[in-house]
C-alpha cells in the first residue's frame, strides 16, 4: 500500500473522531455546562478560545520537533511537517486573537489592552512566526529547509515566554485559569473544556494530515510532469 | 438575544467562518491538482494514442470501460 493510501485511511479515522468530538463539545458547551456566576453567558467563549490557544502552541511545538528531526536526518518530509505545523499554528493563533478580542470587548469593554503581557506576548509570537514564511521565501532548496528548521526551533523559545508572562507579570486583566493548584473552575465546566481541547487537537491533526497528503500528491504530480515533459 | 449572547455567537461564528474558508482554500488546491492531473492524462494519451484511443469497435478501451459499455 502506498504512503498516500495509508495517509488517506488515517485521515478518515482522525477526521471522523474529530467531527464527533466537535459536535459533542458544542452540545456540552451550549446545553450542558453551567453558566458562570461571575461572567454569565460570555464565559462560554472560554472553552474554544483557550483550547485553540493551547492547540496553536502545540502546533509550534510540533514545528520545532520536526525542525530538529530535519536537522538530524535531512529528510524533506520532516521539513514539510514543520512548515505545515507553523502554518496551522498561525491559523489557530489568529483565531485566538479574534475570539479573545470579542471576549475582551464583552468582558472589559475594549477590543485590546496593550498593558496586558499575555496579549502582547501572544502578538509577538504571531509576528515571529509570520517572519518564518518571509525567511522561507528568501532561500531555495536545502538551505531553505535548514534555515526554516533553525528558525522554527529558535522561535519556539517565545512560546513559554507567552505562557508564563501572565504569571510572572501578575496581570490583573487577563485571567489565569490554570495554575499550580489546578484549574480554577468546577468539574462540570472542566470536563467540557477537556472535550473541547481534545476536539481542537484532533482538528489540528486532521488539518495537518490533509495538508501533508495534498503536498505529497502535489509533489508526485510535479515529478510525473517533469518526467513526461522530459519525454522519459 | 442578549448582548452577552451576541458576543458568544460572534466568537463561534468567527471560528466557523475561518474553518469554512480553510476548507475552501483546500478545495481550491484540490481543484488545481485535478486540473494538472487531467493535463497529464491528456499528455500521456497524446504520446501513446494507439493504446488509449478506442477503435471503431471499441478496441483500445480498458477492460473496465469496455465492460461498463456493454
Amino acid at each position: 500500500m502506498t504512503e498516500l493510501a495509508t495517509g488517506g485511511r488515517r485521515l478518515v479515522v482522525t477526521g471522523t473522531a474529530t467531527a464527533a468530538l466537535l459536535a459533542l463539545s458544542a452540545v456540552g458547551i451550549f446545553l450542558v455546562a453551567p453558566e458562570d456566576a461571575d461572567q454569565g453567558v460570555i464565559q462560554r467563549i472560554f472553552y474554544y478560545h483557550v483550547a485553540i490557544a493551547i492547540t496553536s502552541l502545540v502546533a509550534f511545538g510540533v514545528a520545532a520537533i520536526y525542525g530538529i528531526r530535519y536537522l538530524r536526518t535531512r529528510r524533506p518530509e520532516h521539513d514539510m511537517v514543520s512548515v505545515v505545523a507553523v502554518g496551522l499554528g498561525l491559523f489557530f493563533s489568529i483565531l485566538v486573537i479574534l475570539t479573545g478580542s470579542i471576549w475582551a470587548r464583552a468582558s472589559w469593554g475594549t477590543w485590546w489592552v496593550w498593558e496586558d503581557p499575555r496579549l502582547v506576548t501572544f502578538l509577538i509570537v504571531i509576528l515571529l512566526y509570520s517572519a518564518y514564511f518571509m525567511l522561507r521565501s528568501s532561500a531555495e532548496g536545502e538551505r531553505r529547509a535548514r534555515y526554516s528548521s533553525i528558525f522554527a526551533i529558535a522561535a519556539f523559545a517565545s512560546v513559554p515566554l507567552s505562557f508564563y508572562s501572565v504569571r510572572v507579570a501578575e496581570s490583573f486583566v487577563h485571567p489565569v485559569v490554570f495554575n499550580s493548584t489546578g484549574a480554577n473552575m468546577p468539574d462540570t465546566m472542566l470536563v467540557w473544556f477537556v472535550v473541547a481541547q481534545v476536539a481542537m487537537l484532533g482538528l489540528f491533526l486532521t488539518l495537518l494530515q490533509i495538508e501533508l497528503l495534498q503536498r505529497r500528491a502535489d509533489d508526485a504530480l510535479k515529478r510525473l510532469k517533469l518526467r513526461l515533459e522530459g519525454g522519459v | 438575544m442578549g448582548s452577552g449572547t451576541q458576543y458568544v455567537v460572534a466568537a463561534y461564528a468567527v471560528i466557523l467562518f475561518a474553518l469554512v474558508m480553510y476548507v475552501v482554500l483546500l478545495g481550491l488546491k484540490a481543484a488545481r491538482m485535478a486540473r494538472e492531473t487531467e493535463l497529464l492524462a491528456r499528455l500521456v494519451e497524446r504520446e501513446d494514442p494507439v493504446e488509449d484511443e478506442p477503435g471503431p469497435d471499441g478496441e483500445g478501451l480498458s477492460p473496465e470501460i469496455e465492460s461498463a459499455g456493454r
